[in-house]
C-alpha cells in the first residue's frame, strides 16, 4: 500500500487507499472504532439541557449537557429496538422520548419511564440495563470534546501528544478564552477524507491553486512568500504547518486589508499577550499561523481567524465536512464583524480559496481512476517524496514539502492494521525528523 | 405571515415601484448571471453594496457579523470575487458551471425612505463535472431606485437545504 524508499528517496501511496470500498470498511472498523475522534466543542452546548445531534464514523450520536451541567455523548439509538431517538438536529431538553413505543430517558442517560412497565421484569438491574448507551470514553482538552468507541484507547492527552499544546496555544490567545459561534458550514465533497487531510498539510499547492487569492492579497498590499514556513510531523498521525508568509489573522497578525483600527487593536493585544504569557510564548502564539491536523478527523485552521473543521467519511469518494468559527469570548463588535468577514472570505465552500482546494481534491478523486487496475501496477501510486532529500540531511522540512503527509500515512497504515502495508527500503536516516521543539 | 398584505407595489423615494418592475429586474439579473456576464452583474449594485449567503442552519435574526456564513462580502470582497471569477485561475469555476435560474414568489415591502425590501424564491440548477445539482431557497434583498433603474444595496440568498450536498460548493454566484 505504501512504499517508502530511502535509497531512491521516494514515498509512494497506492491509490486504492482513496478508492477501495474494502479499505473504507477497514477504516470504519479500525480507525473510526479504535481511535479518539473529535466530537465537538464544549461551547456548542453552553447551557444545561443543550444538545446537538452529530454522526461520527457513521454512528448517530447525541452530544449533550445534562441538567447538572455534565457533558455526554450517547448513541442516538433507542436501547429498546434501535430507533433514532432524537430526530432534531439541536435544541434544549431534559428528556429524550422515543416516538416508537414512547420510552423516555433523562439527559444523563437514565431510563425515566417505560409505558406499561409491569410487563417487564421489575428489578433495578433491568431498568439500569435499559439506560442510554454512552460512548465508552469521553475526554475534553481545552474545550475540545473527544470520544472513543473503544474503552481501551490510551488517555486522550497521550494520543494528542505534541498536538495538545497547539490547542492550548489557541485557548491562550485571548484572556477570556474562546467560544464557537452558531452558523456552521455544513457541506459535502466528492473526495476521500484523506485527500482533505493531505490538502490541509500541503503548502506546495498554495501558490498555483490559490493564484486568485494570492492576487487579492498582493493587491491589498501584502507580500506573499513561502520563506520560513515549515511542516512538522507531530507523531500519532498528527501534523502541523507553520506559516508566516500568508498568515494574516484577526487580532493576531495584521495585514493592510484589515485596516488601521485593527492594526491598533492587534498591537495592543500583542502587548497584552507578551505581558500575560511571556515574550517567548507570546511569540509562538501570536506571530505565526498554524494549520494543525489531529488524527483522524480534526483540522484547526489558525489562519485569517480560527476555524475548526471536522471530517466525516461517508463513502470512499465522499466526505461530509462541518466547520465552526472559534472566536474570542470577549471581542468588540467591530473586530468580530471584521473577523467573520475575513474568515469566510477564505475558508468554506463560498470563500475565495476553499472552493479551489475542493476542486483540487475532487479532481484527484476522478483522476486516479486512470490507473485503477492497470496492467502496469507501479503506475497506480501517488508520489509524496517532496522534501525527503532534505530529511536525510537533517534539514527541517518546509511547508511546501510533503513530510507532514508522510507522517500521516505512516500512522494511518498502522491504524488500519494492514499487514505488510508499509514497505521500507533502505535505512531511515538517523537525522529523520519528527516533532517540533519550541519550548 | 399575513395573507392580506399588499406586496405588488411599494412607495420609495416618492415613487411607486411595482412588482412587474422588480420582477423584470430580477429576471434580467438571472439572465446576466446565467450568461456569465459578471461585469454586467456588478453594475446592478450600488457602490458599497453587500452580498451574503448565510449557512444552512441559519435562523431569522442572526447577524452575519456575529455568526458563521458561506458568503459575507462587503463591497471590496464583492469586487474581489468578481475579479477572481473572471480569471482563468478560478479553478473551481474553470470550466464554468452552467446554471439556469428560476425566480418566483416575488413580494415587495417597505424598508426605509430610500430603499425597499424584496423577498423572492429561487431555484438554481447547475451542471458541472457530469453532475446536475439544484439549489433552492429565497432572496432577502434590499433594493434602491436610482435614475438608471433599480440597484442592489444588499443581495442575500438564503438556502433552504439542510446542508450543501456533495459537490455543491458555492463557487458561482447563487
Ligand atoms: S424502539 Fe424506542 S421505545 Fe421502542
Ligand atoms: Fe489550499
Amino acid at each position: 500500500m505504501i512504499v517508502e524508499n530511502w535509497d531512491q528517496l521516494t514515498f509512494r501511496v497506492n491509490r486504492e487507499a482513496y478508492r477501495s470500498a474494502e479499505i473504507f470498511t477497514r477504516e470504519r472498523g479500525w480507525v473510526w472504532t479504535h481511535t479518539w475522534l473529535y466530537l465537538g466543542h464544549e461551547t456548542e452546548i453552553p447551557n444545561p439541557n443543550d444538545f446537538k445531534v452529530r454522526t461520527l464514523g457513521g454512528r448517530p450520536l447525541i452530544f449533550c449537557r445534562d441538567t447538572a451541567g455534565e457533558v455526554h455523548a450517547f448513541l442516538n439509538s433507542c436501547p429498546h429496538r434501535g430507533t433514532v431517538l432524537c430526530r432534531e438536529s439541536e435544541g434544549s431538553t431534559r428528556l429524550f422520548q422515543c416516538f416508537y413505543h414512547a420510552w423516555t430517558f433523562r439527559n444523563n442517560g437514565d431510563l425515566a419511564a417505560i409505558p406499561d412497565a409491569d410487563a417487564y421484569e421489575s428489578s433495578d438491574a433491568f431498568k439500569a440495563s435499559m439506560g442510554l448507551r454512552g460512548v465508552p470514553r469521553l475526554e475534553i482538552h481545552e474545550g475540545y470534546v473527544f470520544v472513543a468507541f473503544d474503552p481501551d484507547v490510551p488517555p486522550l492527552l497521550e494520543h494528542l501528544g505534541d498536538a495538545a499544546d497547539y490547542m492550548t496555544m489557541i485557548e491562550q490567545q485571548h484572556v477570556g478564552g474562546m467560544t464557537t459561534l452558531p452558523g456552521t458550514q455544513q457541506y459535502s465533497v466528492r473526495g476521500n477524507w484523506k485527500l482533505a487531510v493531505e490538502n490541509a498539510m500541503d503548502g506546495y499547492h498554495f501558490a498555483p491553486t490559490h493564484n486568485t487569492f494570492v492576487g487579492y492579497l498582493r493587491e491589498s498590499g501584502f507580500a506573499v512568500t513561502d520563506d520560513n514556513q515549515y511542516a512538522y510531523n507531530l507523531g500519532n498521525g498528527h501534523g502541523l504547518l507553520v506559516l508566516t508568509g500568508h498568515g494574516g489573522r484577526i487580532s493576531m497578525l495584521w495585514e493592510p486589508r484589515f485596516g488601521e483600527d485593527e492594526r491598533v487593536r492587534t498591537e495592543q493585544h500583542r502587548a497584552e499577550m507578551a505581558q500575560r504569557l511571556g515574550e517567548e510564548r507570546a511569540h509562538y502564539v501570536a506571530d505565526e499561523s498554524h494549520i494543525l491536523f489531529v488524527f483522524p478527523n480534526l483540522l484547526l485552521f489558525d489562519i485569517e481567524g480560527l476555524s475548526i473543521r471536522q471530517l466525516e467519511p461517508v463513502a470512499p469518494d465522499q466526505t461530509d465536512v462541518r466547520a465552526w468559527q472559534l472566536v474570542p469570548r470577549d471581542e468588540d463588535s467591530a473586530a468580530r464583524a471584521l473577523r467573520m468577514k475575513t474568515v469566510v472570505s477564505f475558508v468554506g465552500p463560498g470563500g475565495l480559496a476553499t472552493p479551489d482546494d475542493i476542486e483540487a481534491y475532487e479532481a484527484v478523486q476522478r483522476g486516479i481512476q486512470a490507473t485503477a487496475g492497470t496492467a502496469v501496477p507501479e503506475l497506480d501510486y501517488s508520489d509524496m517524496s517532496r522534501g525527503m532529500a532534505d530529511e536525510v540531511k537533517g534539514v527541517q522540512g518546509r511547508s511546501t514539502d510533503e513530510g507532514a503527509m508522510r507522517g500521516f500515512w505512516r500512522h494511518w497504515i498502522d491504524a488500519v492494521g494492514l499487514e505488510d502495508g508499509l514497505q521500507v527500503h533502505g535505512e531511515r536516516p538517523a537525522s529523520f525528523l519528527e516533532g517540533r521543539d519550541v519550548r | 405571515m399575513t395573507a392580506t398584505t399588499n406586496t405588488h407595489s411599494v412607495r420609495c423615494q416618492g415613487r411607486t415601484i411595482t412588482r412587474p418592475e422588480v420582477e423584470d429586474f430580477l429576471y434580467s439579473e438571472a439572465d446576466i448571471l446565467d450568461h456569465w456576464d459578471y461585469d454586467g452583474w456588478l453594475a446592478l449594485f450600488e457602490p458599497g453594496a453587500r452580498y451574503e449567503i448565510p449557512t444552512t442552519d441559519y435562523r431569522p435574526g442572526w447577524s452575519p457579523h456575529e455568526t458563521g456564513s458561506f458568503v459575507d462580502d462587503d463591497w471590496d470582497l464583492l469586487r474581489a470575487r468578481i475579479k477572481r471569477l473572471k480569471s482563468r485561475k478560478a479553478h473551481a469555476e474553470n470550466p464554468h458551471s452552467r446554471t439556469h435560474r428560476l425566480v418566483s414568489n416575488v413580494r415587495l415591502s417597505e424598508h426605509t425612505e430610500d430603499s425597499f425590501r424584496v423577498a423572492a424564491s429561487f431555484v438554481v440548477h447547475r451542471a458541472r463535472d457530469g453532475h446536475f445539482d439544484a439549489y433552492v431557497g429565497w432572496y432577502e434583498h434590499v433594493l434602491v431606485p436610482t435614475e438608471d433603474g433599480l440597484r442592489f444595496r444588499l443581495r442575500r440568498s438564503v438556502l433552504g437545504h439542510e446542508s450543501l450536498a456533495a459537490g455543491a460548493r458555492l463557487s458561482f454566484i447563487l
